[in-house]
């Protein structure tokens, strides 16, 4: 065996590769994010809101140092991450980590106990309640956002779309944009003949759910697939993991079509169709449509609701819910007083950065409700 | 003078400074360590294999010999058919392979038969060095670099070949970024490495005596590779070959991120599709019960597969295993 | 003899239809020699095909990670995927932690059995069953090692933490580190041993003063490309280890990331910010994952006693 000489050469090149790479790195990094962290600090403490006190929690007390983990929904992913932050000028003593993994995901873990709480943008399902081993759970309801249509589709910037086309689309009978049935709603553009992609996600999705639910509850001859978080989508369609996976697919192949949040579809530049709202008006998908859609929406015993295909001139039709779900009973004290104070914070005053991030906040009395519901979770001492 | 001592003495001669030596009990001791680390090693394998079949049998239950020749996947109704998956994976395995053995072969040939030394020194530590780039990255490659740039590319490919028979069914159809061809090119580039490392060492192994004959016989470079250094390495190619083809098998994440996250059994290779691994990844999280079981299921499906494909390679390549095959993983 | 060679000269003559007439010296003929050339053109061009495509992906993960890269992005918490700027701080001392914890679980273990199979064990079915076993279990995929390490541990303590990525890895680890120190100790010259054992050494001190430190550079380098190939790993974290952004460098007290880990979830993010933090991870890691295996290389060859 002949020896082989040895490669310091190499190794001094990625050295010096390194070093030069970490000089001249240094120097090019602003780390932009701590102007926005300044904003949420003026106005960090909690204070009261303007029509009603803060129902529960310490105010401005330290809290005892504590980690809440958390995963669930990837559709409310970037208000927590942001009211995650806020969170942090409040009580710096609490760390809390959210992970997008998917709302199936989110509600297994919390069944599971790996988690201090849950992101779902679906209620449990009652056949998986008795799954949960820390017993009983609450559901928190925390903001709601538009599922946008997304498409991408060159020279055309708008697009309407009724429930019906958008049911035939994704059901895969409406297969090339210049469709009649897309044509009809669409006098004044000209739609090429471009075969449709579909696109949709690959996990378990609360997104799915609540797109699938609206389908099936405003067209429900033209759908032809079964609702839910799971579903067996048509052959050649494609999928992606989370909102942004189903984002980048849009975004990156011609003729495509996806549900995205709206907080996807505009960081990935998305051009998103008008839907035919109850009403017979096609509205764009905006927060402020979104709000609207909130205003009429029945609130059950639990804090679950449904804002789908909500009546309204100016709602959107497919606005999706989404909560916290965590257990009531919290054993260890310094999560449990964390889990309130955060709570506490995320229909306070993250509420109020929500519209920014494009994400609708909460109507004044659901708001209220939810935080009155944080005195119900009993933490012991 | 010529008096030879002949008994040697117990203790070691007192001018040099060397420990005592040690007494049975440690000596015993050590040995049993061993013993011990060396049987982990197999309870760690045993307690792999236990665990995660004894999880899985609820689905085995359930399907029956149905898990691996039903096609349909659908976990809300309770249905746990496996073949789109087993059958996603072994395409872009074999793609993988068809797009990177001939080139890491021939990659190999040229290093070690063709290429001047510097060149083959140079090139080899690359080589080696790509060898280690970690799966993730080619992933994350292809699915921001790669997976939009060849959408356009399959498409026109697909326009030249749908109107012909065979080929047409393959390479036609609406083609796709994130298909079975993307995933079989991403798992093609990481494995040529392995392949290209290995084949090298053993076409090095060829004896010169062999090469030099057929040379002195008036053979070419290239009669002299097909005549002197194929027949000689021929299984120790083959068992690197199959070590990659594991290695492709295996790999969770490049595919998962690429593949298109689509269950379905068609032979166009534009088409997305899913293999046994990215489903687990993808699926897993949410999964509860008899999904969850199934997945795990999977696991032990492809843990099986990979397995055999392994020890095949081992009784392939034979005598060269150990030398050979110590550059791969 | 001048019967043989021109006899063997006719049949090269025979063989070199092109009108070559002799042995080895004279001209190889058109076919043959076209046939070279293009195969030769082929091999070339085999280089160029793989070098082109690795070299891109390299040189891209290289450019984009460089423009992130610095002292900033290695000690910072991350921010949110909206955000942009530097930061990898936890996934760094993440990855650094659990691959050190797997290291450190992987390498005595697979050491010692391997010692066992090939200085104890012999011939013995049980060294040859441990040696099989090793084999079967270097093709576990790395999915189902995740998969192991949740069923029986993160579910049964209830938590995710640094140490179940670790048991996942120290598993993928044991193999590699029973091959590479199984093949050093087969390579060490039996007359080291029995030396050693003539003047009057036991069998253990022989293996610890004696053969492992002969075989020493291959193993260290045989388990330093263990640990690079651990430190890139992604599948065994995914279901074991949680997310922090916080840098948490507890391994049994809390969630934790990885580099690995960090850019698989920023793979799909739609947000600037991520996409380049994922590519300066993915730099780092390949730059620690080439700087281990260029470690392996230097021990290997520089330290080897002859």
């Amino acid at each position: 065996m002949t020896r082989r000489p040895t490669p310091w050469r190499l190794l001094g090149v990625l050295l010096a590769f390194t070093l030069v790479g970490a000089a001249c790195g240094d120097g090019d990094n602003t780390p932009e994010g701590n102007a926005a962290d300044e904003e949420t600090a003026t106005t960090g403490q909690l204070e009261a809101s303007p029509t009603s006190e803060p129902a529960t929690g310490p105010s401005d007390d330290e809290l005892a140092a504590a980690t809440l983990n958390a995963s669930g929904a990837t559709f409310p992913e970037e208000f927590y991450a942001q009211a995650i932050d806020g969170f942090k000028e409040d009580q710096p003593n609490v760390t809390v980590n959210y992970q997008g993994v998917g709302s199936g995901a989110g509600r297994q873990a919390l069944a599971d106990q790996l988690v201090d709480f849950a992101g779902s943008d679906a209620t449990v399902d009652e056949e998986d309640v008795a799954g949960f081993k820390g017993g009983e759970f609450l559901y928190f309801p925390t903001v709601a956002a538009p599922i946008t249509v997304a498409y991408n589709l060159s020279g055309v910037d708008e697009l309407n779309l009724s429930p019906e086309a958008i049911a035939g689309i994704f059901s895969r009978t409406i297969t090339t944009w210049n469709d009649p049935a897309i044509a009809a709603d669409n006098a004044g553009a000209t739609l090429p003949a471009t075969p449709i992609v579909v696109a949709h996600r690959a996990e378990s999705s609360g997104t799915t759910d609540n797109f699938t639910s609206y389908l099936e509850a405003a067209a429900p001859d033209a759908f032809t697939l079964e609702p839910g978080s799971t579903v067996e989508w048509p052959a050649d369609t494609q999928a992606g993991q989370g909102n942004s996976g189903v984002a980048q697919i849009v975004s990156s192949t011609a003729g495509a079509i996806g549900y995205v949040d709206l907080s996807d579809a505009n960081a990935t530049n998305l051009s998103v169709a008008s839907v035919r709202n109850a009403a017979g008006e096609f509205v764009e998908p905006t927060t402020e449509a979104a709000t609207a859609a909130l205003e009429e929406v029945e609130v059950e015993a639990d804090l679950s609701y449904d804002p789908l295909n909500a009546p309204g001139a100016e709602a959107y039709p497919i606005t999706a819910p989404t909560w916290i779900i965590a257990y009531k009973n919290q054993p260890d004290a310094a999560k449990g007083n964390a889990l309130k104070a955060f709570l506490g914070y995320v229909l306070g005053d993250a509420q109020e950065e929500a519209a920014e991030i494009d994400y609708a906040p909460l109507p004044d009395n659901l708001r209220e409700r939810a935080l009155a519901q944080i005195d119900q979770l009993v933490v012991s001492q | 003078m010529t008096t030879l001592t002949t008994t040697t003495p117990p203790e070691a001669p007192p001018e040099r400074p060397l420990r005592p030596s040690r007494s049975p009990v440690a000596d015993t001791t050590f040995r049993l360590v061993s013993l011990a680390c060396g049987l982990a090693v197999l309870v760690i394998l045993v307690l792999i294999a236990v665990s995660t079949t004894r999880r899985a049998l609820p689905a085995f239950r359930a399907e029956g010999l149905g898990f691996v020749t039903s096609r349909r996947w659908a976990p809300a109704e309770g249905e746990f058919g496996a073949l789109a998956f087993i059958y996603g994976t072994l395409v872009i395995s074999a793609l993988a392979l068809v797009l990177a053995v001939p080139v890491s072969v021939g990659m190999a040939l040229f290093l070690t038969q063709v290429a001047p030394r510097r060149l083959r020194q140079l090139v080899g530590y690359l080589i080696d060095l790509l060898a280690a780039v970690p799966s993730v990255v080619y992933g994350l490659w292809g699915i921001i670099v790669l997976a939009p740039a060849v959408t356009g590319f399959y498409s026109s490919i697909a326009d030249v070949f749908s109107g012909v028979p065979l080929l047409g069914r393959f390479l036609g159809g609406p083609a796709s970024g994130r298909s079975f061809f993307t995933a079989g090119l991403i798992l093609a580039l990481m494995i040529t490495p392995i392949i290209t490392a290995i084949s090298r060492e053993v076409f090095d192994t060829v004896p010169a005596g062999q090469k030099e004959a057929a040379l002195a016989l008036g053979a070419t470079r290239w009669e002299m590779i097909r005549g002197a250094v194929f027949p000689w390495s021929k299984a120790g190619v083959v068992g690197g070959v199959m070590l990659g083809l594991g290695r492709a098998m295996g790999e969770t994440i490049a595919a998962a991120l690429v593949i298109g996250s689509n269950p379905q059994i068609t032979a166009n290779l534009f088409a997305p599709g899913d293999a046994m691994a990215a489903v687990i990844a993808n699926q897993f999280g949410e999964a509860a019960g008899t999904h969850r079981a199934a997945l795990i299921g999977l696991g032990v499906v492809l843990f099986v597969i990979t397995i055999l494909v392994n020890v095949a390679a081992r009784a392939v390549v034979g005598r060269n295993a150990e030398t050979v095959l110590g550059v791969a993983r | 003899m001048s019967a043989a060679i021109s006899s063997s000269s006719g049949a090269a003559a025979a063989a070199a239809p092109g009108g070559g007439r002799a042995f080895g010296v004279a001209k190889v003929g058109g076919t043959r020699r076209t046939k070279d050339r293009l195969a030769t053109g082929l091999m070339g061009l085999a280089l160029l095909v793989v070098a082109v495509p690795l070299g891109l992906v390299v040189f891209y993960v290289a450019q984009k990670g460089l423009a992130i890269f610095g002292i900033d992005f290695l000690t910072e918490d991350i921010p949110r995927d909206r955000v942009e700027g530097p930061g990898m701080g936890p996934a760094v001392v993440g990855t650094l932690l659990i691959t050190a914890a797997a290291t450190a679980m992987a390498v005595p273990l697979g050491v010692l059995g391997a010692v066992y199979v090939n200085e104890y064990g012999g011939k013995s079915r049980l060294a040859r069953l441990i040696r099989f076993m090793g084999d079967v279990m270097s093709g576990v995929p790395s999915i189902v090692m995740g998969l192991f390490v949740y069923s029986v541990w993160v579910l049964q303590t209830g938590e995710y933490t640094g140490f179940a990525g670790s048991l996942a890895l120290a598993c993928l680890m044991l193999p590699i580190v029973i091959r590479a120190t199984e093949g050093m100790l087969r390579l060490v010259p039996d007359d080291l041993r029995e030396g050693s054992y003539a003047l009057g050494a036991r069998k253990s001190r022989t293996i610890l003063t004696v053969v492992l430190p002969a075989a020493l550079p291959g193993i260290t380098s045989g388990c330093l490309l263990a640990v690079a190939r651990a430190a890139g790993e992604t599948a065994p974290l995914l279901f074991t280890i949680g997310i922090v952004r916080e840098t948490n460098a507890r391994l049994f007290d809390g969630t934790n990331t990885a580099l690995s880990a960090q850019i698989f979830a920023n793979a799909n993010s739609p947000f600037q910010g991520a996409q380049e933090r994922a590519w300066g991870a993915a730099f780092t890691l390949i730059a620690l994952v080439v700087a281990l295996s260029v470690l392996a290389r230097v021990v290997a060859s520089h330290f080897t006693v002859r």
